[in-house]
């Protein structure tokens, strides 16, 4: 077969719809990396007029321009969207964009779940939109305190929509983190061992797992204060026994996280642009990969001094001083290993080194300004102050704005195998770059001398009526570098002239695909022996066209790659993918339903809407799998691999695994909350407890363990006999037993309205019943495939991930269940 | 998976222990344990000492372990990375929790 013939081949197999109906069906990363870029550009250009209409505001004294009211929706959404819908989601399509190809594989591990984040994400950021445009946005601040935001102070639907509409964006957060530690580490070229992985994939990674582990307290922080708004459930109303500090704790658990969740992509960029225009190797990999690890960890230990003006004892501020201050370590040295980089090379001056120029220059005064704000005196001072935006801006622009920039112009040839010849690039980052420290010194002096953050206005008096006009000036500079970029990105991506294959002499994989990359990426997987698998191998590109690599060999109509052993990179599994479709579209719609439907208080449709999204996610794994053993594979090269769905540890697994992470974050956050408020909410003990009942708590305990026990049974059961049916009939049965013990519960918790201690008994109970039902339901499904002849001794993945998930409600359903019963029975 | 998890235990067990001390603060304020006293200091400066000195054992336990024959990793890119960030784990236990040992009980900052 010809290089070209194979190209047509696996085009036709790959291709996703021509024209904008692809748009809607397809599972191509690239599609939805590039699908995810534009959409989080278009929210940033949003936030960036926000910004805008900020600064026209705060340009005079006494500006008539925007009443208090818009003011308060502007800078709330402005900081919303630059976070949620900006930051994130970029992180999130470069990811998706890049991973598979830099680590020289067709796909992410699962395609689907890509489009279904995708497509929460729009409809997610639409809500939060069609809330701006009607001005009834948000306005309590992008972190959204209670009491402030709480029922009575606001009673409008302006609150709703950021709880609802930025849970509904952070669904898609979590579908993304899942997918890409799953493909990181399982969906890698053959030989690539942990030690091979680019750089990149590194970063992604930590960030994947930052964001599983950070996002959870967010999500219920944003559902028990939208319970508490829309069913009186007092989590943080002080004279019912909650406490607003428990949305603080939850918050910035999620939100000091978060800064680094933006810095650490930024981070991979830059460590993968750098050596490149240098001419170089990655001084340090071990280094970075080790900093970046920790940066990760340390970064949890920080909530706390966010909260250092709301009376937390000394001791509890001088654990998270100490921790602020060592975070200062991995960070210096990741940039001791670009400088050393930079040392030992030799820099070239492409725009993309630009880019990194004013990153270094921004983010080193940001971290100084950081340490300032990191002393507990200090920041009793500048606490709420234009010093604090202004610092805030350093550390997100410098540490995340100006990496991506440079990204974009290291990578636009890649995207669109072209070459730039405008020289507009260069002027844009000069106005971007003076623009930027225009606007944000001078709000830095204004915060020193006194002015408050999120005023609207502000007295003649005061003096900073000039500064106020520089920083304002200095903004519109900006905004001008900005839209000059966009400008120069369109002429390149639609009338530059055509450029060669791998521009800067880049040594990962992802310019050894053409440009721009074809729906396979690969027409046949590398081998890969080195970190820069590219670099001493240029004929590499031509052998692997030529199908002189793995899976070179398209036979069939199916979408192939393989899966590798996390540590080594042997090749371990086959895995084929599903084709186009519009089922994500359809259950991402229906999702929004569910959380449309809470929004406008149309509580009939709530429970609709979730059978919705429960059928469609039993269509979406019911159509995987087969009803015969397909045995060995050939994977070209002399390698045989059995198919995915005839193992232990499929990527469903993995996948459950992670999800798994994250869910078990969110039950943590809940029983943290609930010690919280004992220990610390004023109002407790409530006036009565639950009353306690031995019998209650060892048959749900019992049936629950029961479960996971006789899903193993069921395992054993298939390998040895074929017979899975009867382990999974005893395991459903042991389920719903479960089930209904927390049913009953339910129904004697005290009203839960009348005490914080009743609403968190109501919802811990309600998730422990929600997992009951999903792993009913999973059982349900497992019986039906096994009785439809879609499992056998072999295709057992299934049964697996089932396990994992009983598992777990084994765990959860025995701590809820002590948490609920035992202070009944100390009192 | 075993390997990914080597290089992160060292670093999530601090965040355990550092979270758990600060928990332990918390409980021992609220209930009154700074007035009980105990081996010529209070209850709740000995049960704070404690937790530090099991935070800084286990630390290095870990670091003993991974140094053994039987714990250490395959490959030397992991054993390395795995080592670097034990001791991560172990400077930011000694670092981070040590106000347990200088700072007053339960003020507050006013
Ligand atoms: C495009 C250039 C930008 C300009 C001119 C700008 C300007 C501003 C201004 C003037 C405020 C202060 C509102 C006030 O307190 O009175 C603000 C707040 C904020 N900005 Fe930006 N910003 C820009 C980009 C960004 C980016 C890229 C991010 C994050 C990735 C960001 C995140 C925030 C946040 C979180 C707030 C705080 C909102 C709040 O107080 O609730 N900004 N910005
Ligand atoms: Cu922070």
């Amino acid at each position: 077969m010809t290089a070209l013939r194979r190209h047509r081949k696996l085009s036709a197999i790959w291709s996703s719809e021509p024209g904008f109906r692809g748009w809607f069906s397809s599972v191509n990363h690239s599609d939805l990396g590039r699908m995810f870029l534009v959409t989080a550009f278009f929210f940033f250009l949003v936030g960036g007029v926000l910004a805008m209409l900020i600064r026209a505001q705060l340009a005079t004294p006494h500006s008539a321009f925007a009443d208090a009211g818009a003011f308060a929706q502007f800078f709330t959404m402005h900081g919303t969207i630059m976070m949620f819908l900006f930051a994130i989601p970029t992180f999130e399509g470069l990811a998706i964009y890049l991973l598979p190809k830099m680590l020289g594989t067709r796909d992410l591990a699962f395609p689907r779940l890509t489009a279904y984040g995708y497509w929460c994400y729009a409809f997610g950021g639409s809500m939060l939109l069609v809330a701006l445009v009607f001005g009834i946005a948000p306005d309590g601040g992008w972190f959204m305190y209670p009491p402030l935001t709480g029922p009575l102070h606001s009673p409008g639907i302006n609150t709703d929509f950021w709880l609802i509409g930025i849970t509904f964006v952070e669904i898609s957060a979590i579908c993304a983190a899942v997918e890409l530690c799953v493909s990181i580490l399982k969906y890698r070229a053959p030989g690539m061992s942990l030690d091979k992985m680019p750089i990149f994939a590194w970063y992604a990674l930590v960030t994947a797992l930052m964001i599983l582990t950070g996002f959870p307290p967010l999500i219920l922080g944003s559902v028990l204060l939208e319970l508490e708004r829309a069913f009186g459930l007092p989590f943080f109303q002080a004279d019912l026994g909650g406490d607003s500090l428990l949305w603080q704790h939850l918050f910035w658990l999620f939100g000091h996280p978060e800064v680094y969740i933006i810095f650490l992509p930024a981070a991979g960029v830059i460590s993968t642009i750098i050596p490149v225009m240098a001419r170089t190797t990655l001084l340090g990999y071990g280094w970075i990969v080790a900093s970046a690890v920790a940066l990760a960890f340390l970064s949890f230990g920080l909530w706390v001094h966010h909260m250092f003006t709301t009376g937390i004892p000394l001791m509890g501020l001088a654990f998270f001083s100490a921790a602020s201050t060592l975070v200062a370590v991995p960070t210096g040295v990741q940039v001791f290993a670009w400088i050393g980089t930079l040392w030992k090379g030799r820099p070239e001056m492409h725009l993309p080194m630009l880019h990194i120029f004013g990153f270094f220059f921004t983010f080193v005064i940001g971290g100084l300004t950081g340490v300032m704000v990191a002393v507990v005196p200090f920041d009793w001072q500048a606490h709420d102050t234009a010093f604090i935006t202004a610092h805030l801006h350093y550390v997100l622009f410098g540490g995340f704005v100006f990496p991506i920039l440079a990204g974009i112009y290291y990578w636009l040839p890649l995207v669109s195998g072209r070459k730039r010849f405008f020289r507009l690039g260069e002027v844009a980052f000069a106005l971007i770059f003076l623009g930027f420290h225009g606007t944000f010194l001078a709000m830095h002096w204004v915060g020193l001398m006194g002015q408050r953050r999120r005023i609207e206005t502000y007295d003649a008096e005061t003096g900073w009526g000039a500064i106020n006009l520089i920083s304002s000036i200095s903004s519109f500079i900006m905004a001008i570098g900005l839209a000059m970029v966009l400008i120069d990105v369109l002429i390149h991506a639609f009338v530059a002239v055509r450029g060669g294959r791998n521009p800067w002499k880049a040594g990962t994989l992802e310019w050894a695909s053409m440009s721009p990359p074809p729906a396979y990426n690969f027409a046949s997987l590398p081998h890969v022996t080195s970190r820069d698998a590219f670099h001493g191998d240029p004929g590499l590109a031509n052998r692997l066209a030529k199908g002189e690599g793995y899976l070179g060999d398209p036979q069939s109509a199916r979408r192939e790659t393989l899966t590798v052993d996390i540590a080594t990179g042997d090749p371990d599994f086959m895995v084929i993918y599903p084709g186009n479709t519009r089922l994500p579209i359809l259950m991402a719609a229906v999702t929004g339903l569910f959380f449309l439907s809470i929004l406008i208080k149309l509580y009939w449709l709530t429970p609709l809407a979730l059978a919705g999204v429960a059928a469609l996610a039993l269509v979406w794994v019911w159509r995987l799998g087969a009803r015969t053993d397909a045995g060995p594979q050939d994977a070209g090269r002399g390698v045989t691999l059995a198919l995915a769905g005839e193992t232990e540890k499929s990527p469903g697994w993995w996948g459950s695994v992670f999800l798994l992470v994250a869910n078990a974050t969110f039950f943590g956050s809940l029983l943290f909350g609930y010690a919280f408020l004992w220990t610390v909410a004023p109002g407790w003990p409530p006036q009565d407890w639950l009353a306690p009942s031995l019998v209650e708590l060892g048959i749900g305990g019992a049936a629950a363990l029961t479960s996971a026990l006789a899903m193993r049974l069921a395992i054993r059961g298939n390998r040895h006999r074929a017979r899975p049916l009867p382990g999974l009939a005893f395991a459903l049965t042991a389920t719903l037993v479960t089930a209904v013990t927390f049913a009953m519960l339910l129904s004697r918790v005290p009203p839960p309205d009348g005490h914080a201690y009743a609403a968190t008994l109501f919802v811990l109970g309600s998730y422990a019943l929600c997992h009951a039902l999903i792993a009913g339901l999973m059982l349900a499904f497992a019986i039906a495939r096994a009785r439809r002849g879609y499992t056998s001794p072999a295709r057992q993945a299934e049964f697996h991930i089932v396990s994992l998930w009983t598992d777990y409600l084994a765990v959860i359903a025995t701590l809820s269940l002590l948490a609920a019963h035992l202070p009944g029975f100390l009192a | 998976m075993k390997d990914v998890l080597r290089i992160l235990l060292a670093p999530l067990l601090w965040l355990a222990s550092f979270s758990a001390t600060y928990g332990l603060h918390g409980i021992g304020c609220a209930l009154g344990w700074p007035e009980i006293a105990l081996w010529g200091a209070s209850v709740f400066r000995v049960a704070l000492l404690t937790a530090w000195l099991v935070a800084i054992l286990i630390q290095v336990a870990i670091l003993i372990v991974l140094h053994s024959d039987r714990f250490r990793a395959a490959s030397a890119f992991t054993q390395w990375a795995s080592l670097a960030t034990a001791w991560v784990g172990l400077v930011a236990v000694l670092w981070t929790v040590y106000p347990v040992a200088v700072i007053t009980a339960c003020g507050g900052n006013g």
